[in-house]
């Protein structure tokens, strides 16, 4: 195999698997990975368990130390890049550095927005996105009494259970009727909601912020509706954008993200993007859509570095989902979570129990499920994950949906599975 | 490497293995000290009653993990040399993103002890102590087909 020269831009979950990805197939190659953070790759989803104390900061590594060495892989940490110039095949970075490639990754991530509020540039108002980040709030978590989280999706809600848990006061602000909007109906986030604040975090719905006060040090919070509190640290979580900076002067095609096809390729040849900052085929959707999660960075960064090896994997592309605990309350959803005004043609199922914390939800089109929601009891949730991408008819099965003892078995007959896989004789 | 495969024509759902599989990850190992264990020991199997037939459903250990791929703690990785996957407790924050990953609901949730419950071939002894358990023979440990 003749020796190339492949860069990836980013060291999360989609530079890593696209690493292993392609060390899976090519040995000669090299591999250069480019990061603007200051440590090796890390489990970014887990500073919330950090920030709490859950965890201590070694667990966060999500390789081991000798990773890199191992994949033969170049890491440059601290290395800003400025912008990438696909006519000449090269990545520049802010320190002038050049790195050439035959094929490149982009998975640059995504970074916190930050609302346009007054006083929001304060010290002691923080995005949650790093290990950085954390450490910040965690130097003067000691010292707060009051934290404002700014955003009630799920960052927010993790920024506010690490910090509860660390004995600070928190009041968690959100402009919609319901915690988790992007995420859950408008009753599964009851069930969350109330798990939060049987805990002590206080929830504030359809409310935003309009100032944050104080003469240096941030102060207080005032509403919008005119009403303050006092604040000291603020943490917000009103959503990501993805990083595109370096590639806004290209043809690269973008729209939110920048857009993948199935096989995380661009417009562009040789130039691959996956995870938060790309916009990948949604196969519940059937359209473009950012699915930032963990989970879809890891399979579209594996995709990436074996199609940047010269195969030609596709596939079905990624299910919007996530799943998140609160205080012992697990909560799943998977694809299209709630209907809007004016979508005709579904059906939804449903059992609902407050008095013992369960509620599912499935929605179907044609006897197909197009999303679900699972709070209290998630049991066999990756089987309905591959109903939805596997678009499997539910009529032979479909009075079995919610009951407690629905599960592979019901559906082994009607998916695709390899022979190998069949453990039943 | 040795899997687990079901005569289903052989199981009569008596749950044998789920205890036998509680029983072997406990502390005392022993059944009725288990029962009085702090931390009641959860089976890692499960028997799902479908189409008149009952179907032993525990983690398969693919060969393509798909809640490997799924962790965003690395405590789950495969094993190539034992043909395993494996989960490293220390590591997991019990987010779940394995059971909502896993395509055939292997992975159940312990959520008191926020780890997830899977199937480890029972790794520190013989052979899955399910096995021995079974009655009527419908647990069959061998090598992969």
């Amino acid at each position: 195999m003749s020796q190339k020269q492949f860069v990836i831009i980013g060291n999360s979950a989609a530079g890593i698997a696209a690493t292993e990805a392609i060390r899976r197939r090519d040995n000669a190659s090299k591999i250069i990975i480019l990061s603007d953070e200051d440590y090796p790759a890390y489990c970014r989803c887990l500073i919330s368990y950090y920030l709490a104390g859950d965890i201590k900061e070694d667990k966060l590594s999500y390789r081991p130390e000798s990773f890199y060495k191992e994949n033969n892989a170049e890491i440059f940490l601290n290395k800003k890049v400025a912008r990438v110039d696909p006519k000449k095949n090269r990545v520049i970075c802010e320190d002038k550095n050049q790195f050439s490639y035959d094929a490149l990754l982009i998975a640059t991530g995504a970074s916190p927005k930050i609302p346009e509020i007054k006083g929001i540039k304060k010290k002691g108002a923080f995005g949650f996105r790093s290990i950085k980040n954390t450490r910040d709030i965690l130097a003067v978590a000691p010292v707060t009494k009051a934290a404002t989280v700014l955003g009630g999706g799920l960052v927010g809600l993790k920024a506010a259970y690490g910090l509860k848990k660390r004995n600070v006061e928190v009041k968690v602000i959100i402009k919609s009727k319901q915690v988790l909007s992007q995420m859950l109906d408008f009753e599964a986030a009851g069930f969350v909601q109330r798990k939060l604040e049987e805990n002590g975090i206080e929830i504030m719905l359809g409310q935003d912020a309009a100032e944050i006060i104080g003469n240096g040090d941030i102060k207080a919070v005032k509403l919008d509706s005119g009403k303050v509190f006092e604040s000291t640290l603020i943490i917000v979580g009103k959503g990501v954008s993805p990083n595109i900076d370096i590639v806004k002067d290209t043809d690269i095609k973008m729209n939110e993200g920048i857009l993948a096809d199935d096989s995380m390729r661009t417009n562009i040849p040789d130039i691959y993007a996956a995870g938060d900052v790309c916009e990948g085929f949604d196969a519940a959707l059937g359209m473009h859509s950012i699915n930032a999660l963990w989970p879809i960075a890891v399979e579209q960064g594996k995709i990436a570095g074996a199609n940047i090896c010269g195969e030609n994997i596709g596939y079905e592309g990624s299910v919007g989902m996530n799943s998140i605990e609160f205080f012992g309350l697990p909560v799943i959803s998977l694809g299209m979570y709630k209907l809007k005004d004016g979508d005709t043609g579904f059906e939804e199922l449903k059992i609902s129990n407050i008095k013992d914390n369960v509620y599912k939800k499935i929605i179907l089109k044609d006897d197909l499920i197009k999303g679900a929601v699972f709070a209290g009891n998630i049991r066999s949730s990756g089987v309905f994950l591959r109903l939805i991408r596997e678009r499997v008819s539910v009529s032979p099965f479909k009075e079995r949906l919610l009951s407690e003892n629905f599960g592979y078995p019901d559906i082994m007959e009607f998916v695709k599975d390899k022979d190998e896989e069949k453990l039943y004789v | 490497m040795k899997q687990l495969y079901y005569d289903v024509k052989k199981c009569l759902g008596c749950k044998s293995c789920e205890i036998a599989c509680a029983v072997a990850h406990s502390v005392s190992g022993e059944l009725f000290k288990a029962l009085r264990e702090e931390v009641l020991s959860l089976p890692r199997k499960k028997i799902l009653f479908s189409k008149n037939s009952n179907y032993p459903v525990s983690c398969r250990h693919c060969k393509e993990p798909k809640c490997v791929d799924a962790c965003m703690a690395a405590a789950l990785v495969f094993d190539k040399e034992k043909g395993m996957v494996l989960h490293d407790e220390s590591r997991c924050v019990g987010c779940w993103m394995c059971v909502m990953a896993c395509p055939y609901g292997a992975i159940r949730p312990n959520i008191k002890r926020k780890l997830p419950l899977r199937c480890d071939k029972c790794k520190d002894k013989e052979g899955p102590n399910c096995v021995e358990a079974c009655p009527t023979g419908a647990i069959i440990w061998q090598e992969e087909l």
